[in-house]
């Protein structure tokens, strides 16, 4: 690195802390921190952000056109570290706000100008609408359709696995467009408003009797010509683009047991739970804990290994394994913790916290293992794109999708 | 692998030179002065090659054991030999039960006649039909105590093993009243045979690792040239879901085994949990691969001609070394504190 770029680097980073001492105030931090997560955003955080926003820190790295800097990633980093040192939310929204990083992709100018700071400022709420009853690991499969009447799209069809649908104002849809040409071609992606007459949003309930998702009905809704994202069919492509947002801004946070019950803090949950449940001197059972927690800890490792290639620049296989290393640890878990616990597991409710976790970890462990693409389409995807062997024949990939079979 | 040593001694002269043999004693004694990281790289490529020599008996183990027990003079008198690989040195810390603990030790050292004597029968010994030099841990009315004889000397008799892996070289070493020097250790014995050990294990975890990473790289290949069913076999789910799954076998062994390496160079306090944990990951990793890799094959592998057999005979001889995978995984338990 050059010392000029190392002095406009220090400059930066001054800058920031400077507007961060004179901004970041103790009553914004402690409201923000003592925040409940959810789908509604507080006013105090709205204020926050926006200010943040008009201050050119949410998205540094984008054009100065749109609340950027033009600043490099490098930078980018700099002014996201400064904000992360105070816990200020709000930077690095160039790397991990899916909905803007989509919009400023491939939006129309007019969208962009309507909806890019209301996103920013988290003033609007969006949901996916991707995933139909008809079409789960094979996407481009969806039958949604859009037809064009006039200066706007009239949207029919059905979506599925949509969290916070009831409280969106805009889904990131993708329909059918073209039939009449292969699955992958004929697919459009827009910006759909929810707050109209017909969408119909109902509750799913899971198999862990938990609520998160909801199914969408949509019936004769419009979506105006604006908001189409990318040329028409090329949805396919829009969707990919957004899937890499997506995936870059999910974090390895997959949910542990729910029951709130305090553990050790210094011992491996399992362990203490044998030891509460006094099997710890159980060959059989040790085996399958020092197993269990082997995996953990080796996916941990895989990540830090992975991490430390991507800082020398040299591309690591490893990222594409963690959610298939997860899938096998979250499973395990639940698997030794229902061991452990033994005929205790036949029960439930507030009287038996520990069978509830053991249960909920056995159910909810197949959010990761089918959620966001199933353990089978995982090891597809590694065997292609990582260890390069042939994709499987498809039958249906250059056939007219009118024409496809369906189940 | 065929011949009696079981290893090529031009082979192991150029080894010698390059640095290999002698990779962890000090410059001074004329090795390389590297440590547990240098020596888990090198390792990982032995284990590619499948390399047959007595490195881990003799450069890794005997090494480590007389740096770890501390005795100057004799440090002074056989490390530079090892380290130029004129002297092959190997230990014989347990006997029949195969168990590398402090109770499974099965020679006893008295005095006789003002000097030590060492008798029993020792198994498990790493080319012990190779060596020149023995280091021994043996039982005395004092405790554990370490003693070097020569194989050459009188009552020692050594009896090459029949191993179910041809890579390897194993000995069973009678002593029957040898006459041996007592290694003053500066600490306690096992300790030292417990550091030995562990370094040992991550050299064990590098070779799987190596291993692993080879037999993936091997079968992936044959996945994509096999065709069947006028398709490479590898686009079929049901081959390249196995390949998917042994690349996170494979990745993990080596994190596993880097870690550990970089544990004990660090020397840091929560080094046996790592050495424990790439123990048995390691160790489960190159089985299943080696063992997959052979199903992915097919009839080939099922023949002397393919090498795939070679690596699942030696995955499953490095599992049992120093301790299997489930005393591994009881030692890394009682690690965490349970």
């Amino acid at each position: 690195m050059s010392s000029d770029n190392q002095s406009s680097n220090d400059v930066l980073r001054e800058e920031v802390r400077q507007w961060l001492a004179e901004n970041w105030r103790p009553e914004i931090a402690r409201t923000l921190s003592q925040e409940q997560y959810g789908w509604e955003t507080s006013e105090t955080r709205k204020a926050w952000l926006a200010n943040v926003v008009e201050s050119r820190w949410a998205v540094p790295r984008w054009p100065q056109q749109w609340y950027g800097r033009d600043l490099s990633d490098e930078q980018g980093k700099i002014v996201e570290r400064e904000f992360a040192a105070v816990r200020a939310p709000g930077a690095g929204q160039d790397r991990i706000n899916l909905w803007a990083n989509t919009l400023l992709a491939g939006g129309s100018q007019a969208l962009k100008e309507k909806l890019l700071a209301p996103l920013l400022k988290s003033e609007v709420n969006m949901c996916l609408l991707y995933s139909e009853p008809g079409a789960g690991s094979d996407l481009a499969g969806i039958r949604t359709r859009a037809d064009r009447q006039g200066d706007h799209y009239v949207i029919n069809g059905q979506k599925v696995w949509t969290s916070g649908a009831a409280v969106a104002d805009y889904g990131m849809l993708i329909a059918r467009t073209d039939w009449d040409v292969p699955k992958h071609r004929g697919i459009s992606f827009f910006f759909c408003p929810m707050k109209q007459p017909g969408i119909e949003v109902r509750p799913l309930r899971q198999i862990t009797d938990e609520s998160h998702f909801n199914e969408v009905f949509i019936t004769d809704v419009i979506v105006p010509v604006e908001n189409l994202l990318g040329e028409l069919n090329t949805g396919w492509q829009v969707l990919n683009m957004a899937l890499a947002y997506e995936r870059s801004s999910m974090g390895e946070s997959a949910r542990g047991p729910r029951s709130g019950v305090a553990e050790s803090r210094n011992e491996e949950p399992l362990v203490a739970l044998a030891r509460e449940a006094r099997v710890l001197a159980e060959p059989k059972l040790r085996q399958d804990i020092a197993q269990a927690i082997s995996y953990k800890r080796l996916n941990a490792l895989n990540s830090a290994r992975a991490k430390a290639d991507l800082e020398q620049g040299t591309s690591s296989s490893i990222m594409s394994l963690g959610k298939l290393a997860m899938s096998r640890i979250l499973h395990e878990e639940a698997r030794v913790r229902t061991e452990i616990l033994g005929a205790q597991s036949l029960f439930e409710g507030e009287h038996y916290p520990r069978a509830e976790d053991a249960n909920f970890l056995t159910l909810n462990a197949y959010f990761t293992s089918i959620g966001g693409g199933t353990d089978q389409i995982q090891r597809n995807i590694i065997g292609e794109r990582v260890l390069g062997l042939p994709k499987e024949p498809e039958v249906d990939k250059t056939v007219p999708f009118r024409d496809v079979r369906t189940s | 692998m065929e011949t009696e040593s079981g290893y090529d001694p031009d082979l192991w002269r150029s080894l010698s030179e390059m640095g290999v043999v002698g990779l962890v004693v000090d410059e001074a004694q004329g090795g390389s002065g590297v440590g547990p990281v240098e020596l888990e790289a090198v390792m990982e490529e032995v284990g590619a090659a499948l390399l047959c020599s007595p490195l881990l008996a003799s450069g890794v183990v005997a090494a480590e054991l007389l740096k770890a027990l501390g005795d100057k003079g004799v440090s002074e008198r056989l490390l530079p030999e090892i380290a130029a690989g004129t002297s092959i040195a190997t230990a014989v810390l347990t006997g029949d039960s195969g168990c590398w603990t402090e109770e499974g030790v099965t020679i006893t050292g008295e005095i006789q006649d003002g000097g030590w004597q060492l008798s029993g029968d020792g198994s498990y010994v790493l080319h012990g039909q190779n060596a020149d030099v023995l280091l021994v841990v043996a039982n005395t009315d004092e405790g554990l105590a370490a003693f070097v004889a020569a194989s050459s000397a009188e009552g020692v008799s050594i009896e090459a093993l029949p191993t179910f892996d041809h890579t390897l070289r194993l000995a069973g070493i009678s002593f029957d009243g040898v006459e041996a020097d007592r290694i003053e250790a500066s600490g306690s014995v096992w300790e030292a045979v417990r550091r030995a050990m562990d370094l040992a294990l991550v050299a064990l975890a590098g070779e799987q690792a190596g291993g692993a990473q080879k037999v993936l790289d091997f079968t992936v290949e044959y996945a994509k040239t096999r065709i069947q069913f006028g398709r490479q076999i590898g686009s079929f789910q049901a081959i390249k879901h196995m390949a998917a799954n042994l690349l996170l076998e494979t990745e993990s062994a080596i994190s596993a085994a880097r870690h550990a390496a970089s544990r004990l160079a660090q020397d840091s306090e929560n080094r046996a949990e790592a050495v424990s944990l790439a123990a048995f990951a390691c160790a489960d990793a190159f089985v299943k691969t080696a063992a997959d890799g052979i199903q992915m094959h097919g009839g080939i592998a099922f023949t002397w001609e393919h090498p795939a057999h070679l690596y699942l005979k030696r995955a499953r001889a490095d599992a049992q070394l120093f301790g299997t995978p489930a005393y591994h995984r009881e030692r890394y338990l009682q690690e965490l504190g349970a």
